[in-house]
């Protein structure tokens, strides 16, 4: 009783020291925020609004590959992607200096390829450094040249009659009036029937990347704030976690040991009293981006449990890292050391999503990154909660019991190292 | 109370703590007087647990503090040399927390927190924070977070370094008062002043070691009825046998001192021995616990 109550009064004069430092939160809360904010801006627009460059180039110049590339200039995809005629050079120059998502290119022939009922292909360039934007592309494409092929069954007749005067290049007035009246009677027959589904799968499948089930309009901005939140969590579990080391310094650890209640409730009072300060921070900004990217708040329970369990993970590991070391000097070195690749390899300053796949891999290993990858995948994807959170979880508590008991025996040979 | 048994610690090859024995009874002031690095913290950090004794056991109230530290540890105050308080706090919240260390809490905390304060007189500075106060009232605060629990046993490490006339004064009616009230009192300084006024009883250490022990007085008669006497200038080409009647303690280049009775008297004497200006300075002490320590080891307590 009495050695729980001390673990409370030492995480409450954490907390105490930490707001009436009051700085160290400022920075916690603020660095994550202005970075979502100019990341956002650097992205695209101020909403922070997902938008891409595709680049098309059409060596083929049919009204096939017409239909496919026009598809990207209508409807909800010109509102993402800004689409430019390219020529081969220029192209291949663009996608070099990765200054555009994606880049199809449609050979000659694909058209009559296409109408012959023939295999065929679009070649598409996808920017390594981007993931969301070339695999919308790409989704994109797929529903067209679906289309495209419905459009084959359906017109099967007239593209036969098209087929020899396109050979040819001999235009027979009467057919080609012929077929554009029977392809417009087509038309008008199937309007009702197939145009408007038509259209609606390729707007509802551009709607299925771009929104979650949930109707979360996915934007740069969305897809940085869980690791915002992670950024703001490992600034401030690397302050707390050399916190300790301050009260090697300080003289209180030492004496402590020399007290009945000791350093075990020390420990867990620390412990105490970063969840409490996650608990703040999380709190804070978890409702601020809830807000701002209209969030469902029937998930802010799971995200802010989430984000602090995330955060005791990451703490504990930057204790453990600390205690290890020889020196305080030493120790504030190496949490230093650490933090900056866990925020840029765990998706804090980018999102896993516009890395390449081989860093995200790496990210994924990392404890912030998997945490955040499982958040992710629930909150934003939309994937089951057991799904996307299990292993996440499972491995997060089985390195919150190791490096806890770890913990409280390095602290003890804090003593001899002061 | 308090029992250290042959107890040494060594850093390496080095031997800071050697064979180190003695107990303080309850009402007792134990002194361990030394200069610095004589191992006076290395024994009191033995004593407290911090450190682990290379050889020699010590108890606390009959519990070891190695075998039963939890038990050792209840009726134990310990005062370090360096402040150990949270400067970021104030005096309240400080004291709160290591009451709680020690198993105190609620409406008895918070009256021995009033208590203490009054007895280390910062009951006016309780809701400032540390880092506003003076080096003195830090040590007040740092000797007041120890004595809460009201230990059997208190530790006191040099716990008036840097600390002003008054602030001292606190310091050391504070102590006194624990005496009274029957706590076993450890008290090591290089004060020699200190140590007269408060010990019962003492121990003396160089180099590790207890050179001498026993009450103040036991170590005065040591001395016998002698004064100190500390002659400098040049002696180089002087004879060793000018002074031979007396006890010789330390013959140097530039300084020498022996031991003479009555040597007021008997000053004027001994100078007219030596060739005029040969010596540029003269000190007399009275026998007291600096002049041992100086006939024990050849060096003064502070240097
Ligand atoms: N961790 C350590 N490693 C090596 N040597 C040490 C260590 N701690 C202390 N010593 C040495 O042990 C000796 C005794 O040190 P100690 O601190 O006990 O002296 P002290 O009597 O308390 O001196 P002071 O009056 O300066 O406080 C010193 O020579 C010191 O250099
Ligand atoms: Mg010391």
């Amino acid at each position: 009783m009495a050695r729980s109550k001390m673990s409370f009064t030492v995480a409450s004069l954490r907390i105490k020291r930490v707001i009436r430092e009051r700085w160290g939160l400022i920075s916690w809360l603020a660095i994550p925020m202005i970075i979502v904010f100019l990341m956002s801006l650097l992205a695209g627009t101020g909403s922070g609004k997902l938008t891409g460059r595709l680049l098309v180039t059409d060596l083929d110049d049919s009204m096939v590959s017409q239909f496919i590339t026009g598809g990207f200039a209508q409807g909800p995809l010109a509102e993402i992607f800004t689409t430019k005629q390219v020529s081969l050079d220029e192209g291949k120059r663009l996608m070099d200096a990765g200054e555009a998502s994606a880049w199809i290119t449609i050979d000659n022939g694909f058209g009559e390829a296409f109408l012959s009922n023939e295999p065929t292909d679009l070649k598409l360039v996808k920017n390594p450094a981007q993931r969301i934007l070339p695999q919308l592309v790409e989704t994109s494409m797929q529903l067209l040249v679906d289309a495209a092929t419905y459009i084959q069954i359906v017109f099967e007749k007239e593209f036969n009659v098209l087929k020899p005067m396109l050979e040819q290049q001999k235009f027979n007035d009467a057919d080609l009036v012929a077929l554009t009246l029977g392809i417009k009677q087509q038309i008008e027959n199937l309007e009702e029937t197939i145009f408007p589904p038509q259209l609606k799968v390729v707007e509802k499948a551009v709607e299925e990347v771009v929104e979650d089930g949930d109707g979360i309009p996915l934007t740069f901005g969305l897809l940085m704030f869980p690791g915002a939140i992670f950024m703001a969590l490992i600034f401030a579990g690397n302050s707390l976690a050399i916190a300790i080391w301050d009260d090697a310094k300080n003289g209180v650890i030492p004496r402590l040991s020399a007290a009945p209640s000791g350093l075990n409730d020390y420990f867990n009072g620390q412990v105490f009293g970063a969840v409490a300060i996650f608990t703040l921070i999380v709190s804070v900004l978890g409702v601020l981006g809830a807000w701002y990217f209209a969030l469902p708040w029937a998930k802010m329970p799971v995200v802010i449990l989430w984000l602090v369990f995330s955060g005791l993970v990451i703490y504990l590991l930057f204790v453990t890292l600390a205690l290890m070391m020889p020196s305080m000097k030493v120790a504030n070195i190496i949490v230093n050391a650490t933090t900056f690749p866990l925020l840029m390899l765990g998706g804090s300053f980018f999102p896993m999503e516009s890395m390449p796949d081989w860093l995200a891999a790496i990210g994924n290993f990392l404890p912030n990154g998997f945490l955040l990858t499982g958040l992710k995948d629930w909150l934003i994807r939309g994937e089951g909660m057991v799904v996307a959170m299990t292993v996440p979880l499972v491995l997060g508590l089985a390195m919150l019991l190791v490096l806890w008991l770890f913990d409280r025996q390095l602290i003890k040979k804090l003593i001899h190292k002061v | 109370m308090i029992k250290i048994q042959s107890l040494s610690k060594n850093y390496g090859d080095f031997t800071a703590a050697e064979d180190i024995s003695f107990e303080v009874q309850a009402g007792e002031i134990f002194g361990l007087l030394g200069p610095n690095g004589a191992g006076k913290s290395t024994t009191i950090n033995c004593i407290s647990g911090l450190l682990k004794p290379t050889v020699g056991e010590v108890f606390i109230n009959n519990h070891s503090v190695m075998g039963e530290p939890i038990q050792a540890k209840t009726s134990l105050g310990l005062v370090p040399q360096d402040l150990a308080i949270y400067e970021d706090l104030n005096a309240l919240e400080n004291l709160n927390f290591w009451g709680q260390a020690y198993g105190l809490s609620g409406a008895e905390l918070q009256q021995r927190i009033t208590e203490v304060l009054q007895q280390v007189g910062l009951e006016s500075r309780a809701k400032d924070l540390v880092s506003t106060y003076s080096g003195g009232m830090k040590r007040r605060l740092n000797f007041a977070c120890a004595i809460l629990h009201k230990p059997q046993a208190l530790l006191l490490d040099e716990p008036t370094v840097g600390v002003d006339p008054q602030s001292r004064e606190h310091l050391l009616n504070a102590v006194e008062a624990l005496k009274t009230q029957g706590t076993a009192v450890l008290y090591t300084t290089h004060y020699m002043e200190e140590a007269e006024r408060l010990c019962d009883r003492l121990a003396i250490v160089d180099h590790g070691k207890i050179i001498a022990q026993g009450t103040v007085d036991e170590l005065r008669s040591q001395l016998g009825e002698k004064d100190l006497i500390t002659l400098q200038g040049d002696f180089s080409l002087t004879d060793e046998a000018v002074i031979a009647e007396f006890e010789l303690i330390e013959w140097q280049d530039n300084s020498i001192r022996f031991m003479a009775e009555n040597a007021a008297a008997q000053l004027s004497d001994i100078l007219a021995r030596f060739e005029a200006d040969q010596v540029k300075q003269t000190a007399v002490q009275q026998a007291n616990l600096e002049s041992l320590f100086i006939k024990l080891t050849g060096r003064e307590l502070r240097d």
